[in-house]
């Protein structure tokens, strides 16, 4: 049986209590070692949130319209960047299998100060349907109407707008003459042009951003993606989160500044246990030589010093994610990030702190715990 | 168990041939020879700097010797031996001179932390400790921390230690060297009932009260050994 406490004087002693026993001997050294832990983590926890919610809302856009697939630019630097002529989607809907292409453009523009970047949808009325619009308010737009737009109904809310009134974008009014939904979170936050009207905005005549395939009931999705790569070399089809690298390095390079930061934050935080633990070695060899000259094993003595590192730094690790629970709230409220950054929870981020916590404890602390283990007794019972 | 080959019953408890042990140009022993039997009382007399605590020390395999042979209990010591861990844990028990007890833990946790590794669950290690700290009239110290005891105290805490696993050889340097009369007579009769349980005894002693009782004082001197009936 293993008992997590122990008293001064009333009760045996185990061997967890003995590691609790030398961490609350020296709390404030705990407490900075738990803190360089708690920092590293919360860089782990908030970076990994941030790209995975990047990730999210990225590849949600694969899911509009419920559709098979995407069609992008091959090889741009971001997929909003993407230009696909029209005649093209045209030709995607004549290949053999392709139940549905529809043609959207997609565009940022700058709202008002809380609102600095809105990401505007280009459609034809016609295929709002397919697209996964709903429009809860109002009516659509016309499909030549230079003045009119439709709201994603969040970011109707988010201004104060609704059917009827008139709303100011890049200097040009527009009347607001429905409001939407989509089936992708953030589709509820854009707003919408008919295509050529934002074609016209964008000097974008006859482009659109992003094709998106529904293929016959029966057909080979598979089939439909490698006729649309081998017939148009320009293009690339999307079909999950590993396919949008090849279109967006947008993604790739958040995922690799994510695992760049996270090592970073883990040298940090083994040099904060490495110190600590080193510290505790050296003021404490006579101790571990009594340990070894009472017949303690060596096992024994690298857990005595393992678990004192495991704990306190999985205390930090809590801490830590909750400072970077904390620190993703911040994020999501700045202004540069507003609409763009809807925080997902994964529970892998969490999980992979705490194996952060194990890890950095391990790493930081085997080293004294070696050298603790390897101490010759009596040399270290000798030692003042 | 396995610190080197085992030797047969029939051995004496602890046999030292021919050992010598060196400290850089130090010549510490010199090929000293030592034969005690099961169940003996022998106590290493001497001047200071003679060698008799590192003779300890070796038996308790806390150092090598560099040249000869040790034998203790049936375990063969030295620099290749296995099991070194086991062997100071279950069949030898040692009481320092100057103590060496944790300052973190109290008088009891000091015991129970010789028997961590053993069979004994917590609830039996507090049931031992208590037990020898009762022997050693230390039941009202049991909760104090090293700081707050006497030296005399601390001497007995640290015998309770070293018998804590009923070892077989029980090494002891200068154990009633700090202690009062009462205290010296306590250590003396629980040695005495160690004894007369077959437990082996070897203690380095300056004191004749100690001295008095032993079956055999073994005179070291410059390293090298002499022995005499008391």
């Amino acid at each position: 049986m293993v008992r997590f406490a122990t008293t001064e004087s009333g009760l045996s002693v185990t061997f967890v209590g003995l590691i609790l026993r030398q961490i609350r001997s020296r709390p404030l050294r705990a407490g900075l070692t738990a803190l360089a832990v708690a920092i590293g983590v919360t860089a782990v926890v908030a970076l990994g949130v941030l790209t995975v919610s990047l990730k999210t809302t990225a590849t949600e856009l694969l899911k509009v319209g419920n559709a098979d697939f995407t069609v992008s630019q091959r090889n741009t630097n971001d997929l909003i960047n993407s230009t696909i002529s029209v005649s093209d989607i045209a030709a995607i809907n004549r290949i053999p299998g392709v139940g549905r292409a529809i043609g959207a453009l997609i565009s940022t523009d700058s709202y008002d100060s809380n609102n600095p970047l809105v990401i505007e949808v280009g459609l034809a009325p016609v295929d709002q349907a397919p697209f996964g619009v709903h429009i809860l308010d109002g009516v659509s737009y016309t499909g030549g109407a230079t003045d009119q737009v439709m709201l994603g109904y969040a970011f109707a809310k988010n201004v104060g707008k609704q059917v009827g009134d008139t709303i100011v974008i890049d200097k040009h009014s527009y009347h607001v003459v429905g409001l939407y939904s989509t089936n992708v979170s953030f589709g509820n936050s854009t707003v919408m042009f008919p295509l050529s009207t934002l074609q016209g905005l964008n000097r974008l005549s006859g482009q659109v951003s992003l094709g998106f395939v529904k293929v016959d009931s029966g057909a080979s999705i598979r089939q439909v993606r490698r006729s649309i790569d081998n017939n148009f070399r320009q293009l690339t089809t999307i079909q999950s989160a590993s396919d949008y690298g090849r279109a967006d390095r947008n993604l790739t390079l958040i995922s690799a500044a994510n695992t760049g930061g996270s090592i970073l934050a883990a040298m940090i935080a083994i040099t904060g246990v490495l110190n600590t633990s080193l510290l505790s070695f050296f003021e404490r060899m006579r101790e571990f030589g009594i340990y070894r000259s009472i017949g303690w094993t060596r096992r024994r003595v690298v857990g005595l010093v393992l678990g004192e590192a495991l704990i306190v730094s999985m205390f930090g690790a809590i801490v830590g994610i909750a400072m970077g629970w904390a620190a993703i709230n911040v994020l999501q409220h700045l202004r540069q990030l507003r609409g763009i950054f809807v925080p997902t929870y994964d529970s892998a981020v969490f999980l992979r702190s705490l194996a952060f916590g194990v890890l950095v404890a391990f790493l930081g602390a085997l080293y004294p715990a070696l050298r603790a283990a390897f101490l010759a007794p009596l040399k270290a019972v000798r030692r003042e | 168990m396995n610190s080197g080959p085992q030797i047969g019953s029939d051995t004496p408890a602890i046999v030292a041939r021919h050992v010598t042990k060196r400290y850089g140009r130090l010549s510490v022993l010199n090929d000293i020879d030592l034969e005690i039997a099961h169940g003996e009382f022998a106590v290493l007399v001497g001047p200071s700097g003679s060698g008799k605590s590192t003779v300890l020390h070796l038996l308790a395999a806390l150092e090598s010797p560099d040249d000869g042979e040790i034998v203790v209990a049936g375990h063969r010591l030295g620099h290749h031996a296995h099991g070194l861990s086991r062997y100071r844990r279950n069949d030898v028990g040692i009481v320092f001179q100057l103590h060496n007890l944790i300052p973190r833990l109290t008088a009891r946790e000091n015991v129970e932390a010789a028997m961590f590794g053993t069979h004994r669950g917590h609830r039996q290690r507090m049931a031992r400790a208590d037990e020898l700290l009762e022997r050693l009239d230390l039941s009202d110290r049991s909760g104090e921390h090293p700081a707050t005891l006497s030296g005399g105290e601390r001497q007995r805490v640290a015998v309770a230690r070293a018998l804590a696993n009923e070892p077989r050889v029980l090494l002891a340097d200068e154990p009633t060297g700090s202690l009062d009369e009462v205290s010296a007579d306590i250590v003396l009769q629980i040695f005495a009932d160690l004894v007369a349980g077959g437990t082996t005894v070897l203690a380095v002693s300056h004191d004749e009260r100690l001295n008095r009782r032993a079956d055999r004082l073994i005179t070291v001197i410059d390293g090298r050994t002499e022995t005499g009936d008391v």
